[in-house]
């Protein structure tokens, strides 16, 4: 516990007497630029790519014939019954939408603080974002059972002469998802402007050129379209930061608006954010690793990035831990007989084992994070991130099928067992978002080039160039208000 | 500017004689009340404790968070969030004492003869008696004490030593602190604020109670670094960088707050459960009502609606009346969040809820100038120092 | 010829191969009076921005539109349809339930501000745009990847081909190219 925050100090000097590692010595505007560019541009492709994109499509085939089967027979290839209505389906979608969140807290969150060590991360957490919110979505999608009708979600006068209602959590979320995930794209989009001009004018091959050319819009670098490019890109991330923590909270108004013991609780909102960004920083560090590793991207992603999230992790797993606390302790303070029963059907009843392996994972193993010897070791972050993602998806399994299973009603008790499809339909969501992985990491540079360049030494402007005074801000008060440093 | 030194402007002396005039007087009149009325004189005198208990345990807070993240802001305002965390032992403390006198009369739970005839009360008699209350109540105080005094005197040697290692102990401190004052606060504000309906229970009170303790020292600290900034020597330091930060900081916070507000709102609100419901409900009477619709209004909307203006946060003459707006909006939540929980039987002891604040706040005012003397301004030896005056005035 | 040549020209094309030489280079064009002209660089410069001149735009303002317009709309559809179109008892809430409208009110509200800071950046900057004159000048392939470019444009009162020229080889650029409409 005592070297746990040295680091904290130690960077807080380190910002105190310098620029930060977050890129490697000796670059320049050139190197940047060619280092990440030549990963998209180069001839040919590497055999690990081909292999990684091959077994990941190949789970993207299993949940493709998964989908087709579940078209033909219905949601009833489930293991989902009349009382555990909600199972692996909402498990999933929950859990992707987590890992999204991270995404959008780095790109946005971490530039409004001003945090410069999020520049090599955020496009590619963007990425992930997005792949993360579209397996997210096919959940809910297909848990519907006529999934060729989701259109009905949408308000739209029709000739039944009906409207949503707009009082229930499920159509918040509709409007929050769909929302979520438009905003992500345009951000994304935005963010790759520049960068796809860069490769516009770096590639060699005719079709890349027009193909890179058409999707930069014809971007020319001028400062005008600079100035307004970052104002609006500011903006997005103010707008992002507050919808990314709305939807989360709304995904945990799907639970607690109703009044299930064990989902309506009014810590659920926060608690489930935190959780989504504990979820999505480790699955960061998971994917992060190994391509950073393959990529040779070590100058670009720094041990200052890993062990940045390492800290992000361990303090949202705190909040999550509060969460855990507050639960156990109201569902003994509320004097409630249904909030003491699910509290003691978690810990000791059927699905016990869940639940301890959840606090193993989600609660015991990332206390290592406070030992800086383990968030300096790219190994043990990866182990440890493997943990989170799997304690994330037990949690939701505890709050969605141990709750529901025994409720109210004994006579409606039953147990819970997934199907294989339940299992192939979660694997191929894996595979369809690695594939999607596979196909950004060669498509579109996987690191913000525009962004990096503002980082090398080059960037720094000389003192020339501010010859002009600053306006003061602010009126003097009783003397000279401006440092005169 | 290594050279210069930092101490308080002979002003301050000034404040905090005319703290301890108001607050006496504050007292005073308070202390009348008792005479007229006294339940509704310890009502009040919880809000007045819980308003300021709530600057000085966020501002504690906040000390340990800028010891973690490091930043211009944290060394900017370091002296004020330890001038006002160093208050929690003894006159935070010692001001609780009223709030023990008067459990019989503010704790329904006190009252066995109802307990014995509850079921519900008396499970969670274990929890809810008279005995582990007051532990709890010392283990707190004491908990809280203990890391207030430890930073402020690792503090001092810093300054006194320059050596770096005990700004590392700071940071070492306030990791497992900050997790440390979440817990201790929550559970307080279960004890002191929450079971003053002692059926009712919402597992987020703990963090909504912490958000606004937040508002409050964040909105405090504005108003005192705008004195400061009007004179020497901090009129050199502050710049339109600094109000930035803190206009930022207090802007994510309200919003924070309404946030975990709307959530329990709307949790309770769709359930409508007989055992939570009735918390709303009283609040949503006639009588309450306008004040909610204060809340709403003073507490959220016009501050949010101000506060997006860039220019106005960096205008220290401008957001400064923000957060005078929120002080006094933070003194009505916390009458919000208890007087509803009583039968306002006479409408005539109303005026205490002004008054003990008041009178409270004033001599914690006057402890609060003491401690802020009693140090330079600034953190003169931290690493970040010279950066922390210049690095804010851009962006 | 040599006003047939001189009304085919966009304009001057100034390279420069770093950012302090590019600022300190609008700077000096904007106080010889130049106005119509632009700068081109890698990334954004605060400070190139506003040596050119430009000091603020709009992109807030379209946002700001954009939000109310979808706080209005969003709050409109629900209060229309729950209460007017299609008024219906869910558990005896009132009709407007306006604890439960909240989320998609917020939700439209950024959904629209979003497309507003979307769509006012590339409108306003005249994007999409496949065809500029200044991609006519050599070498300012390099404006996306390493060097910084500043060009005077021919509509500018006070541009003169010859003088132009000569200006811009005084403020220490590598290269001063012409640049075909």
């Amino acid at each position: 516990m005592a070297d746990a925050m040295k680091q904290t100090g130690q960077e807080a000097s380190n910002a105190a007497y310098g620029p930060p590692p977050v890129i490697g010595p000796g670059h320049t505007f050139a190197s940047v630029t060619e280092k990440i560019a030549s990963i998209v541009l180069r001839k040919g492709t590497k055999r690990g790519w081909m292999v990684g994109f091959g077994l990941s499509f190949l789970g993207m085939l299993m949940m493709l014939n998964t989908i087709t089967y579940l078209v033909f027979k219905g949601i009833g290839i489930w293991g989902n019954n009349t009382t555990v209505g909600w199972a692996f389906d909402i498990i999933n979608f929950v859990w992707w939408i987590g890992i999204g969140h991270a995404g959008t807290l780095i790109s946005a969150i971490l530039l409004l603080m001003r945090q410069s060590w999020r520049t090599s991360i955020n496009r590619f957490a963007e990425a992930m974002t997005l792949f993360a919110v579209a397996c997210a979505g096919l959940f809910p999608a297909l848990h519907t059972g006529r999934p060729w009708l989701d259109y009905w979600l949408f308000p739209y006068p029709n000739t039944m002469g009906m409207w949503p209602n707009f009082r229930s959590p499920l159509m918040w979320d509709v409007f929050a998802v769909s929302t979520y995930a438009t905003v992500s794209a345009l951000f994304w989009f935005i963010g790759l402007i520049p960068d796809l001009a860069t490769l516009r004018d770096r590639a060699t091959s005719k079709i890349r050129k027009v193909i890179y050319g058409m999707l930069a819009l014809g971007w020319r670098g001028s400062t005008r379209h600079w100035s307004r490019y970052e104002t609006a890109y500011l903006l997005l991330a103010g707008l992002s930061t507050p919808l990314v923590l709305s939807v989360h909270t709304i995904v945990s108004f799907d639970f607690s608006i109703g009044i299930i013991p064990g989902w309506h609780a009014t810590i659920f909102p926060p608690y489930f954010v935190a959780g989504a960004i504990y979820a999505g920083f480790a699955m960061v560090l998971t994917l992060g690793i190994p391509i950073r590793k393959y990529y040779g991207l070590d100058d670009f992603i720094t041990n200052r990035h890993l062990r940045n999230m390492a800290k992000v992790m361990l303090a949202t797993g705190l909040i999550v831990g509060y969460g855990y606390a507050m639960e156990a302790f109201f569902a003994w303070y509320s004097a409630n007989t249904y909030e003491a029963y699910m509290y003691k059907n978690r810990t000791t009843g059927p699905y016990w084992y869940i639940y301890w392996l959840l606090i193993l994972c989600n609660i015991a193993v990332p206390q290592l994070l406070w030992i800086k010897k383990y968030r300096e070791s790219t190994v043990m972050l990866f182990v440890i991130s493997m943990f989170i993602n799997v304690g994330m998806w037990l949690e939701r399994f505890v709050i969605i099928v141990t709750s529901l299973h025994r409720d109210f009603l004994p006579s409606a008790w039953t147990m819970y067992t997934p199907t294989v499809f339940d299992f192939t339909m979660f694997f191929g969501t894996i595979g369809f978002f690695l594939t999607l992985m596979f196909l950004f990491i060669r498509i579109l540079p996987m690191i913000s080039i525009y962004e990096m360049r503002t980082m090398v030494p080059e960037a720094k402007l000389k003192s020339e160039a501010h010859a002009s005074p600053d306006k003061p801000a602010m009126p003097p008060a009783g003397g000279p208000q401006e440092s005169p440093a | 500017m290594a050279n210069t030194t930092y101490n308080a402007p002979p002003a301050v002396s000034g404040w905090q004689q005319r703290a301890l005039v108001v607050g006496v007087i504050g007292l005073i009149a308070t202390l009348a009340g008792y005479f007229v009325d006294h339940d509704q004189f310890y009502r009040a005198w919880l809000v007045g404790f819980i308003f300021v208990l709530g600057i000085t345990l966020g501002s504690l807070g906040f000390l340990m968070i800028q010891y973690l993240t490091g930043g211009s802001w944290g060394v900017a305002t370091r002296r004020i969030f330890e001038a006002s965390a160093r208050t929690i032992f003894p006159i935070v403390a010692l001001l609780f004492i009223p709030v023990v006198v008067g459990m019989h009369s503010l704790y329904h739970w006190t009252h066995l003869e109802d307990v014995a005839k509850d079921p519900i009360l008396q499970q969670k008699e274990p929890y809810l008696n008279v005995t582990f209350f007051l532990i709890r109540a010392v283990f707190y105080f004491a908990v809280w004490a203990l890391l207030a005094s430890f930073l402020a005197k690792w503090a001092k040697q810093h300054d006194d030593t320059g050596n770096h290692s005990f700004r590392q102990r700071l940071a070492d401190l306030s990791g497992p602190g900050v997790l440390i004052y979440g817990l201790t606060m929550s559970f307080a504000a279960f004890d002191w604020v929450m079971s003053l309906d002692p059926h009712w229970f919402s597992t987020i009170y703990g963090l909504l109670v912490i958000a606004g303790q937040g508002i409050s020292s964040i909105a405090f600290t504005i108003v005192i670094a705008t004195r400061l900034w009007h004179r020497e020597p901090m009129n050199h330091v502050y710049n339109s960088g600094h109000f930035h930060d803190l206009g930022k900081l207090l802007f994510a916070l309200i919003m924070l707050w309404a946030y975990f507000s709307y959530s329990q709102l709307v949790i309770i609100w769709s359930g409508n459960l007989p055992e939570e419901i009735p918390w709303y409900l009283r609040r949503f009477s006639n009588e309450w009502k306008p004040l909610s619709w204060a809340l709403l209004v003073f507490h959220f909307i016009l501050p949010f609606s101000i506060l997006l203006s860039r220019g106005l946060k960096r205008n220290a003459r401008k957001l400064v009346i923000v957060a005078g707006l929120l002080l006094v909006m933070r003194v009505l939540d916390i009458v919000w969040l208890v007087a509803p929980e009583f039968k306002q039987t006479d409408v005539g002891g109303l005026w205490m809820y002004a008054t003990a604040p008041i009178g409270i706040g004033g001599i914690w005012l006057w402890f609060f100038f003491r401690n802020l003397q009693s140090r330079e301004l600034l953190p003169v030896k931290d690493p970040q120092f010279e950066q922390a005056l210049v690095a804010a005035s851009h962006h | 010829m040599n006003v047939n040549k001189e009304s085919n020209i966009y304009g001057l094309m100034a390279e420069f191969d770093n950012p302090t030489a590019v600022v300190v280079a609008a700077k000096k064009a904007h106080e010889a009076g130049y106005r119509k002209m632009d700068a081109y660089s890698p990334y954004p410069i605060e400070e190139l921005s506003e040596a050119i001149g430009f000091h603020s735009n709009r992109v807030p303002l379209i946002v700001l539109v954009g939000g109310l317009a979808g706080l209005f709309a969003g709050l409109g559809l629900q209060i229309w349809t729950s209460a007017i179109e299609y008024p219906l008892n869910v558990g005896g809430r009132p009709l407007i339930s306006w604890p439960a409208f909240v989320p998609v009110t917020f939700e439209m509200t950024v959904l629209l501000a979003a497309f507003g800071a979307v769509l006012g950046m590339i409108l306003l900057n005249g994007l999409p745009r496949p065809y500029h004159p200044v991609f006519n000048a050599p070498r300012f392939e390099l404006a996306s990847r390493t060097h910084f470019f500043l060009c005077i444009e021919a509509e500018d009162a006070k541009f003169d081909l010859g003088e132009t020229r000569k200006f811009l080889e005084s403020l220490g650029a590598n290269e001063v190219t012409d640049v075909e409409k």
